[in-house]
């Protein structure tokens, strides 16, 4: 395994935990884009995508499945493709019993009608079983091909597990975006 | 409880052997193993990933005259796969576990033969396959048969250079980032670059690298991102946009050569009819004709199918057809094929796992066929 490959590999989580949020980013950036010629902080980018629009006077009420992380209408789930593992054992955020979580990912942002912040999401997957197959959800906002990995959700995250099977999906907050 | 008097029972048995004296006896039956002759102009490979359980995902052939399934090729777990330019072997490159789901990776490529459908061979690879969904650049032959490219991401790019008649790894190759494979001639192979370059390998008699070059954007990969599903053409390579745009890239040369790109949307409905799906569009070369899914949809709708198949005059970039998908009773399309025969077929897969197989020339549903798997993602022509 490369040095690249090894780098790649460290968790996304650690790093947030060592790092302000912004170094966190660069280091992800760096991690992801030392080989891949990325563009860098990719969440900026789709941020600059797609402005926060403040709640609305007399804006329609906010669907219940909205708020429910079984369903892929989740304001979490903005561009999240795999089975939902809220549907197999774990929760939005967290894998199944006896799965692995992938130390890479990608991340992008979703908007909570709530509170009308944009939100910066990791987009995990949950590895080392073969694939729930619960609550199949395909959404792919500001999705890009695969030449743009850092933004692309076709890929098996999983690629880099020892046990590099799909399980299953999350999407993890890791704060609100621009801040 | 009915009683049956012994006369009458005597009486029916008496004319049933009557009766079987009257036909010859079943004929006794030899218990073998069907073998496929040469393939059929309208014989389709369709890859199934198996998306519920994806360590199943397989490939079926289909006849689109009998609508009959010919047998099926195991193709593990998020495939890739090409057929031999002489149609002989179809590989698949792959993942198993040792155990089942989960243990040790490996990672393949298999070589199947195409009159048994079984592996006839096959080349381990290091456990750095790209896990992507089946395209034209997740695995292909050079134009001549004698080199086989699977592209790697670990994330780290890379290819491998297989030799597909000895079956042997013969290289990996670095490509700085750039993904996905796609060969030219006999010795180049080209990758796509997050910033819409192309970037050219040449390979030497060993399978080595003997040179590289990087094109100039040919697309923007930030407003209007090409789909990754190559349309092969007769002189290269076509490859739909978000947006609706058809980049046309000749590929006869030691240098990519890139078309003024053309749009599928007439100005009006720009934005709001796009391309999308797994294999957004097949090629009639003969005929020049284009077969698109076509959805109405905004940002982040790349991967609806169509509700619509749109029909275009390569030469002319005129639409010639627009077929509505709604009276045929058709879910959205997501992936197109089209044979090549002076009779076409167009063999659409639709997002109910259905594969739809229509009259390429005047769009005439002819059948659709409802067991062709979970997810039937990529459909490839013999």
């Amino acid at each position: 395994m490369s040095f690249l490959d090894r780098l790649a590999e460290k968790s996304s989580r650690s790093l947030a935990a060592r790092t302000s949020r912004r170094g966190f980013l660069g280091a992800l950036g760096g991690a992801l884009t030392g080989s891949l010629l990325l563009p860098l902080l990719p969440v900026m980018r789709g941020q600059a995508a797609m402005a926060a629009e403040p709640p609305a006077k007399g804006k329609p009420a906010i669907p219940a499945k909205v708020d429910d992380p079984e369903s892929c209408e989740y304001w979490k789930y903005c561009a999240i493709d795999g089975a939902l593992c809220a549907c197999c054992g774990g929760t939005s955020h967290s894998c199944p019993p006896g799965t692995a979580q992938s130390p890479i990912t990608w991340i992008g942002t979703c908007h909570n009608p709530h509170d009308g912040r944009d939100y910066m999401v990791s987009y995990n997957d949950c590895c080392g079983k073969t694939s729930c197959g619960n609550c199949s959800c395909n959404r792919n906002e500001r999705e890009k091909p695969i030449y743009r990995l850092a933004r692309n959700n076709d890929i098996n995250w999983c690629m880099a597990n020892a046990d590099s099977n799909y399980h299953c999906s999350v999407s993890v907050v890791l704060g609100v975006a621009g801040q | 409880m009915i009683r049956i008097h012994p006369a009458c029972l005597t009486a029916a048995l008496l004319a049933a052997r009557l009766a079987a004296a009257e036909s010859a006896p079943v004929a006794n039956e030899q218990f073998t193993v069907e073998e496929l002759g040469k393939a059929g102009p309208h014989w389709a490979y369709v890859v199934d990933v198996a998306w519920n359980n994806e360590i199943d995902a397989r490939v079926r052939v289909l006849d689109g005259d009998s609508f009959r399934e010919l047998g099926q090729v195991d193709a593990g777990f998020s495939p890739a796969v090409a057929l031999s330019p002489d149609g002989h072997t179809l590989a698949v490159s792959t993942t198993y576990w040792s155990r089942g789901g989960h243990g040790d990776r490996n990672d393949v490529v298999e070589f199947n033969d195409t009159r048994t459908l079984t592996a006839t061979a096959e080349v381990l690879l290091p456990g750095k396959r790209a896990m992507v969904p089946p395209a034209t650049t997740s695995l292909g032959y050079s134009a001549d048969g004698r080199l086989l490219y699977v592209p790697f991401l670990t994330p780290a790019a890379s290819l491998a250079v297989i030799d597909p008649v000895a079956h042997k790894l013969l290289s990996e190759i670095d490509t700085t980032g750039c993904v996905l494979v796609i060969p030219h001639g006999p010795n180049r192979v080209s990758s796509i670059c997050d910033n819409g370059r192309l970037m050219t390998l040449a390979i030497d008699a060993k399978g080595q690298e003997a040179s590289r070059t990087l094109s100039d954007p040919f697309f923007d990969a930030e407003t209007d991102p090409v789909f990754v599903q190559g349309v092969p053409s007769p002189t290269g390579m076509l490859f739909l946009s978000f947006l609706g745009q058809v980049h046309e890239i000749d590929l006869r040369g030691a240098q990519p050569a890139f078309a003024a790109a053309w749009s599928l949307v007439p100005a009006a409905d720009r934005g709001k009819w796009r391309p999308g799906g797994t294999q957004v569009g097949a090629l009639h070369s003969a005929r020049h004709r284009l077969y698109v899914p076509m959805h109405q949809g905004g940002e982040g709708s790349h991967k609806e199918g169509g509700t619509e198949l749109w029909v275009f005059d390569t030469q002319s970039h005129r639409r010639v057809a627009r077929w509505p998908l709604a009276p045929l009773k058709l879910a959205a399309v997501t992936s197109v094929q089209v044979t090549q025969d002076e009779h076409p077929l167009l063999f659409a897969a639709t997002a109910d796992g259905a594969v739809a197989i229509l009259d390429a020339t005047t769009g005439r549903l002819r059948h659709v066929a409802r067991n062709m798997g979970q997810t039937p993602w990529q459909i490839i022509i013999p």
